[in-house]
């Protein structure tokens, strides 16, 4: 599984707002360049950032292999057709082209999530999006993150309570009514709790935010996005003779 | 200082808490003590407004609690029985940093009150650890830090030695005691007196919402028979408690 | 010593129980997501609990607070915390994988199903709404997710809707029934905490 591991890449001592821009402005240029001459330049691009992430591809490809069977499927779908000659391999060219740009979409943003913690995406969205809004996503996020575990033992302990009382060959829907209901029962008694627990704590809508920094490492790969993005607009609006 | 007067709390049919007013000096080392359902932890919670009382006052510090809720929060502190569900974050310093960083205050000061928060609880240098790799007797004084850091003149604690073992029991009484020693008033809610007769100065009885006595730790022993208590008697085995309410 | 009070825009009581409640929610979809169950017809394709999660918000906090949940769900995930089918995160999921339209179709269903059952955006007592509402109000959220679920699958594969269709749902939709015979299991019984 992917997650944060502290360290000292290129991308680690980036600014978390840098990050998330940088893979906005790939994720746009590569939709816009889904040639084969524009992939390869994006996997290109996309390898040199997975290096400064000091990510391994093959690593991250294999966290997200649940998306392959999709990738693979819609472009052999899209070459099957009813009837004589069934195969029309033409058809497949677009949606292959797709698959491997969501690939290399996918697996990029994978070097965001291992060169960044949760408290530094917290502050980075408090950061961005203002007000009240913006402490709702914020403070949300870091409570997913820390019940997320909490939750999940419950539910174990749930399911594992459930197939030794009642066993395994129930209906579908009553097992899922039983865990689901156990699961939530939990979770609101956790929820009540916290909410004292956080009122008493002050809770409000105008903290002191986590500290950034955004250093002067920063600067070129702004730079670096904000080009990324004026390609695939230039090329969306149809003014680009490249590629 | 905490003043209640002629509080009353119900919820629905039943009342809470029933007519109770007392009166808790700064410094003061307070045990309030009573069976499940006495209405112990629902009268702690209207001395920061978490719970609104339908009749009677809270003053704290002679300013009515539900006039300044920010004053009362900071000169209170709590902490919750089964502290697992009050932490907001997954690391100790991100968790201890949550109310200082409420208050608006300045980083800097933030970072002070974190670090003398941990220190008072013995937890120096383990900000960065994760709280749920801790023990329980570490999470309870996690929590404890929690609410210091507010820099509270009084600090409550519900139930806060359910399910710890004997050397947990003792870290967190002795931290308790060093805090009362430095000034801040400990209100302890339990229904277990080992290790806080001997330190209160007070200590308040409750039954049916109600003050059934309230007197010194030497007289309490008496009154306490009455109640659904566990009492230290001079040689007692540790007795495994039922987590109430 | 007390700080200066006047400053300190303290969180109405009431919100903080529902950021609370909206958070841990957030926190059991992502939960709901590790659990799954063999599919009695094909063996190979869990079934998974998430979209169970997202009517029970829209039916228990409501539109605006349920949306709020699962938006804070997709949050969570698209910065790293591993929410998503399998433990897995990442922005990528919400801007580049496959599936994103059922990503983000998830808190407009929620807000749909909540929209219906609660007849507006002020909370009803969903215990006291009929079965038929709360059927139509998932039959509703249901086909929000497979539009948007299969509109998304299209453009971002480059592929017919009915392929699209085919390839991204068709497997998944006879256990639709069975999540929202499951969900009015949950509200008729008589143990839920929840207010």
């Amino acid at each position: 599984m992917l997650h944060y591991q502290p360290g000292d890449s290129l991308a680690h001592r980036l600014d978390p707002r840098t990050k998330l821009l940088f893979q906005i402005a790939f994720a746009t240029v590569a939709f816009a360049y889904t040639t084969p001459r524009g992939l390869l330049a994006v996997g290109v691009l996309g390898g040199l950032a997975l290096a400064g992430a000091d990510t391994n591809p093959l690593r991250v490809l294999w966290a997200y292999r649940f998306v392959l069977p999709f990738l693979l499927a819609a472009p052999l779908v899209a070459m099957l057709t009813l009837g004589s000659p069934w195969l029309v391999p033409s058809e497949g060219v677009g949606p292959a082209l797709a698959s491997v740009r969501n690939l290399v979409v996918v697996v990029v943003c994978g070097g965001y999530v291992r060169t960044t913690s949760i408290a530094d995406s917290r502050a980075a969205i408090q950061r961005t999006v203002p007000g009240r809004p913006g402490q709702f996503l914020g403070l949300g996020i870091e409570l997913v993150a820390r019940f997320l575990p909490v939750l999940q033992r419950d539910l174990l302990a749930i399911l594992d309570a459930e197939a030794a009382r009642l066993g395994t060959d129930r209906p579908l829907r009553e097992r899922i009514a039983t865990v689901a209901t156990a699961g939530l029962n939990r979770a609101f008694r956790r929820a009540d709790r916290l909410s004292m627990a956080m009122q008493a704590r002050c809770l409000s809508w105008n903290p002191t935010l986590p500290p950034l920094r955004f250093g002067w490492i920063d600067g070129p790969v702004v730079g670096l996005s904000v080009l990324l993005l004026t390609a695939a607009v230039v090329r969306l609006a149809g003014l680009s003779p490249l590629l | 200082m905490i003043r209640a007067r002629d509080l009353v709390v119900r919820y629905g049919e039943t009342t809470a808490v029933d007519g109770v007013s007392l009166r808790i000096d700064d410094g003061a080392y307070v045990a309030i003590v009573g069976p499940n359902g006495s209405g112990k932890t629902t009268l702690v919670r209207t001395f920061n407004g978490l719970v609104a009382p339908d009749t009677g006052t809270v003053l704290v510090d002679d300013t009515p609690v539900e006039a300044d809720l920010v004053a009362a929060r900071q000169a209170v502190g709590m902490v919750f029985q089964e502290p697992r569900d009050s932490f907001v974050a997954a690391t100790v310093g991100a968790d201890v940093a949550f109310g200082p960083r409420n208050l608006g205050l300045s980083q800097t000061e933030i970072d002070r009150r974190v670090e003398t928060a941990l220190a008072a609880v013995n937890l120096d240098g383990r900000a960065d650890e994760r709280i749920d790799r801790l023990s329980g007797g570490e999470r309870e004084r996690v929590a404890i830090a929690g609410a210091l850091a507010m820099e509270p003149d009084h600090l409550v604690l519900d139930e806060p030695l359910t399910g710890l073992d004997e050397p947990a029991r003792r870290a967190v009484l002795s931290r308790l005691e060093a805090l009362h020693a430095d000034g801040t008033s400990v209100i302890v809610v339990t229904h277990d007196l080992r290790g806080v007769l001997e330190a209160a100065d007070r200590v308040i009885g409750m039954t049916e919402g109600a003050i059934a006595f309230e007197t010194d730790a030497e007289a309490a022993r008496e009154e306490l028979a009455a109640l659904d208590v566990y009492v230290p008697p001079e040689t007692a085995p540790p007795t495994r408690q039922s987590t109430p309410e | 010593m007390a700080t200066s009070t006047d400053s300190v825009d303290l969180v109405d009581g009431e919100i903080v129980g529902n950021i609370a409640r909206a958070a841990l929610f957030a926190a059991l979809v992502a939960g709901f997501s590790y659990v799954s169950f063999p599919n009695p017809l094909a063996p190979n394709i869990p079934v998974t609990l998430q979209v169970v999660g997202v009517f029970l918000a829209g039916i228990m906090l409501g539109p605006l607070w349920g949306t709020s949940a699962i938006s804070l769900y997709l949050a969570a995930g698209a910065i790293g915390v591993p929410v998503f089918s399998g433990g897995s995160a990442g922005l990528g999921y919400l801007i580049g994988s496959p599936t994103l339209g059922y990503l983000w179709s998830y808190p407009v269903a929620a807000g749909v199903v909540g929209l219906i059952v609660h007849r507006g955006t002020d909370l009803q007592d969903y215990t006291a709404v009929g079965v038929p509402l709360l059927v139509g109000a998932m039959v509703a959220g249901t086909l929000v997710i497979y539009a948007m679920g299969t509109v998304g699958f299209a453009v971002i594969q480059d592929l017919g809707l009915v392929e699209s269709f085919t390839v991204s749902a068709l497997a998944f939709v006879p256990f639709e029934a069975v999540k929202i015979a499951a969900v009015i299991g949950i509200l008729r019984r008589d143990s839920i905490a929840a207010v």
